[in-house]
């Protein structure tokens, strides 16, 4: 039994008009999509903006309406109502974005606390006690209990949202391009200390981004989405060694480099890929310019390919 | 109050202390000479007038005294009387006193309304928005007006209650939709999505965590509303739909004045009332423009 | 685009439906009927009783509903039981007076809010905007009703520019040039008076609308072009602050109606403000009805015009 296990997942949004409002078409922001997550890795999920990543997280939370396909964590489907346990409660989420996930009006402590308030019946003092703890886990100072969100800066803000996702124990923890709106000096920093977090509390990460130098840093698995799809998944090192499909070779050879020893060799791949992409689009896009369905490549290894013959 | 440094590493950016909402509005409203006039002034006139209020005897000034009537300013009458011989003065400060009490009243009562009401339609969004907000725009395009004078002219039994919850009936609209607005955008913001995931129920994150973020602009809107208030008041006493008979108002004030003679002869009967529903309504505008600066960081003005 | 317009017809319908039944439970609650004013009290109850049966007052009441609608539709909105005439006989010249009021009122509002909004956004903090701006705060918050008694005070009684009640002077012929002078003259004071202080709401419009297209992406393309000054305010700035506001005449109905009977109160100007205010006081609830019912359903086609106006002025106000 698998830990996250996404089959065939699509979340569709409808497109409304005409002279009644009905729905007259959709966008398929996540359209046919499967992985599964094992305990305690985490998993990368790639691609350019607007390709779905963070539909398909949001959608595992529960923030997006399933159109059709099934998430079960630890064999449980979610999003089925009349459930008696909520599995709610171990999946978490850290936002992108630091400024707009905390409430501004609302002190640390309640930011904090508020997960623990819906699911926790603990006293005062054991809610603070509780507080001091997790700022302390995230490193932060507990005198900053009473403080206002505008008194931090975002990575600081980042970590009383890391602190917040953990209050409840969670075992998933979905970080949707958790360090995209910080300054890249603190990126480390934050990246280091989730990794921390995450031996710590045995914590499995859907890690979302668009980074995929942070992706190689913090990933055991990753997959690739364009257009609402997949394109390839496969082991780190199936991705970034052996990339088949001509968008992750497009993305991979994007990856700066700062040794100035392999510049050449960087810039010969560069244009390699290029050429491939211009002779051979075809081949791995449809009509609509969508991926194909995933055939294996080895045991770890899918890659959206046409099917052969 | 200097926010202490904590031990991480990664505060070299820790941005300077902002100042919080209150310490904002204050200090437009004091940086405002004008706003800061008309703040004083509503605040002596509403003490002067609900002071002196406690040692008139409104039965004693509204009744009639056949004995003065018509009265100019005098030794007797501060401000003279009216065709009933009423002591003008003594009915101008109970009249201002009903008239900013049922401004206030109407205020909090269209205000509690339409937050809720816009709020709920705000957040839900889809159907429950749409068929909300059909009926604002029914409640929009009433003539409101004649609405309420129909209304104060059927209900039995008319009392200063019954006034206030016709007006609300018929004013709450436009906060509502104000509101609404506000929520749509705000329950799309990150932390309420992060409520959801945290466990929140809807009504939760609508109160704690929404609602909050939506204090400014209902402060703003509320002392705006309170001005109109004050005046449709005064209208539609004037006009005899007002408060009944035996409240004075300064609307009722000024209806003597529908009277030529007395419009042409007797200043003294409302011009003064004239004045003190133009420099309450002047006041309260001036204060609520002011915060509106305050809570829009473009107009700000330092 | 048109069907933007049907889908707003969609929503027009049950508002006028709605305002209808709303009205006429209003009337249902009104206390007497038609009969209780007609009627000598000396006749014997049961004969009353009986015309009540004949006439349909103790039926359901969707049914009294029904029959109301259905002669409100072909042109019966009953009888004033003061005036002993129809509804719409009554209504027909008072509606005449309130539509030139209202219409010399829109003029003399735009007269005002165009030249007055365009240099008060144009040149933003110059003198002008300046005391332009001290005169929309003055005028936002002075009530319609104290500043037409000030209006009349001083230019009616005081001066004696104006006459201080009426809607033409007696004696004159219907149709001659006196009279539509004398019209005219009656109707001018209380016209400025209403567009004096309705007009600030459209200058403040216009203002912060030309301040914030000035600052736009386009203007300043425009500009860096070569456009003369003028050329950009003419062609480019006023053409897109200009339109929202001409449509917005429609949402001034509602304004209008409110103002109308107030100014026509105290003007002693005899349109429809005048007859509501009057009926209600004389407790004649078919003039009553059918009044707010005009009202209403003026406003709704206002709202109606506008929106449209606005569609086709600005596409992203389109309904989808």
């Amino acid at each position: 039994m698998a830990f996250l296990k996404v089959e065939d997942l699509k979340v569709h949004f409808p497109i409304r008009g005409g002279l009644f409002n009905r729905k007259i078409g959709a966008i398929k922001a996540v359209d046919g999509v499967s992985f599964e997550i094992e305990q305690g890795k985490t998993y990368g999920l790639v691609g350019e903006s607007g390709s779905g990543k963070t539909t398909t997280g949001r959608a595992i939370v529960g923030l997006n309406d399933i159109t059709e396909g099934k998430v079960t964590y630890e064999g449980d489907e979610l999003n089925k109502k009349g459930k008696a346990i909520d599995p709610r409660r171990d999946i978490q989420m850290i936002f992108q974005d630091p400024y707009s996930s905390l409430n501004p009006k609302k002190r640390v402590l309640d930011i904090i606390a508020e997960p623990l308030r819906n699911y926790e019946k603990l006293s005062r003092q054991e809610e603070k006690n509780r507080v001091h703890e997790l700022l302390e886990q995230v490193g932060l100072s507990p005198e900053s209990i009473l403080k206002y969100p505008h008194e931090f800066s975002g990575g600081q803000r980042q970590r009383i949202g890391v602190a917040r996702a953990i209050a409840l124990k969670p075992k998933l923890i979905i970080a949707d391009e958790p360090v995209s709106a910080l300054d890249v000096s603190v990126q480390a920093q934050v990246l280091n200390f989730m990794q921390d977090i995450q031996k710590e509390l045995n914590l499995t990460y859907l890690f979302i981004s668009h980074d995929l130098g942070i992706v190689k840093h913090m990933c055991d698995e990753i997959g690739i989405m364009y257009k609402g799809r997949y394109v390839e998944s496969g082991t780190k090192q199936d991705i970034f060694n052996n990339p088949q499909h001509i968008y992750t070779k497009r993305l991979v050879a994007a990856i700066p480099d700062i040794d100035p020893k392999k510049r050449e060799e960087k810039k010969q791949f560069r244009q390699e890929v290029q050429t491939e992409y211009e002779q051979s689009y075809n081949d791995y896009f449809d009509n609509e310019g969508l991926a194909y369905g995933l055939q294996s490549v080895s045991d770890t290894h899918l890659v959206a390919l046409p099917e052969k013959g | 109050m200097e926010s202490k440094e904590t031990k991480l590493d990664d505060t070299q950016q820790v941005t300077t202390k902002s100042p919080s909402g209150f310490s904002i509005i204050w200090r437009e409203i004091v940086r405002d000479k004008i706003a800061l006039v008309s703040l004083i002034l509503l605040v002596l006139i509403t003490g002067f007038v609900y002071g002196i209020s406690l040692f008139l005897n409104q039965e004693e000034i509204v009744t009639v005294d056949l004995f003065a009537i018509h009265e100019p300013p005098g030794e007797d009458f501060l401000l003279g009387t009216d065709y009933g011989g009423r002591d003008i003065f003594g009915q101008l400060i109970i009249g201002t006193r009903n008239s900013l009490s049922i401004g206030i009243l109407v205020t909090l009562m269209t205000g509690v309304i339409g937050v809720l009401y816009g709020l709920v339609s705000g957040y839900f969004g889809g159907t429950i928005d749409n068929i909300m907000m059909r009926i604002v725009d029914f409640f929009l395009i009433l003539p409101f007006l004649m609405v309420v004078i129909v209304f104060v002219a059927i209900v039995p039994k008319y009392s200063v209650l019954s006034f206030s919850l016709i007006m609300t009936t018929f004013l709450w609209m436009g906060i509502a939709r104000l509101i609404r607005s506000k929520a749509l955008q705000e329950k799309e913001l990150d932390y309420a999505q992060a409520s959801k995931t945290l466990g929140s129920s809807n009504l939760k994150i609508m109160l704690t965590q929404v609602l909050p973020n939506l204090s400014s602009l209902i402060i703003v809107t509320m002392t705006l509303n309170l001005a109109a208030n004050i005046g449709l008041e005064s209208g539609l006493s004037f006009l005899g739909f007002g408060f009944p008979e035996s409240t004075p108002s300064l609307g009722t004030l000024l209806s003597y004045a529908r009277n030529p003679q007395t419009l042409e002869y007797r200043w003294w009967i409302w011009v003064p009332a004239a004045i003190l529903i133009l420099v309450l309504m002047l006041s309260v505008n001036n204060v609520g423009q002011a915060l509106k600066r305050a809570t829009d960081a473009r107009q700000r003005r330092g | 685009m048109w069907k933007f317009i049907v889908r707003r017809l969609f929503i027009t319908l049950p508002q006028v439906l709605l305002l209808s039944v709303l009205i006429f439970l209003m009337a249902q609650m009104m206390p007497g009927d038609a009969l209780s004013g007609l009627i000598d009290p000396n006749i014997d109850p049961a004969a009353i009783e009986k015309q009540r049966e004949t006439l349909g007052l103790n039926n359901p009441w969707y049914i009294q509903y029904t029959d109301w609608i259905t002669g409100a539709l072909q042109g019966d909105l009953g009888q004033s039981f003061r005036y002993k005439m129809p509804v719409t006989e009554l209504v027909e010249q008072r509606l005449i007076n309130t539509f030139w009021l209202s219409v010399a009122t829109l003029i003399i509002t735009y007269i005002i809010a165009i030249p007055l909004g365009i240099t008060s956004g144009r040149y933003n903090d110059s003198w002008a905007d300046q005391l332009i701006t001290g005169y929309t705060y003055i005028g936002f918050a002075t009530p319609l009703f104290i500043f037409a008694l000030v209006m009349l005070w001083v230019f009616g009684y005081q001066l004696g520019w104006f006459p201080t009640s009426g809607s033409v002077a007696p004696g004159l012929t219907p149709g001659s040039f006196d009279y539509v002078l004398s019209k005219i003259q009656h109707l001018l004071l209380p016209a400025i008076s209403m567009a004096l202080i309705t007009t600030v709401n459209t200058v403040q419009y216009l203002r912060s609308e030309i301040i914030d297209t000035k600052q736009k992406d386009f203007i300043i393309t425009a500009r860096a072009k070569g456009a003369s000054e003028s050329r950009v305010y003419n062609r480019h700035i006023l053409r897109n602050s200009l339109l929202p506001i001409a449509a917005f005449f429609g949402f001034e109905i509602t304004g209008l109606i409110g103002g109308t009977v107030f100014v026509e109160n105290i003007f002693g100007y005899p349109g429809m403000g005048d007859l509501f205010i009057q009926s209600i006081l004389l407790r004649d609830y078919s003039v009553v009805t059918t009044v707010v019912l005009l009202f209403g359903i003026a406003s709704i086609l206002g709202a109606l015009i506008s929106d449209i106006i606005l569609s086709l002025v600005d596409p992203r106000i389109r309904i989808k």
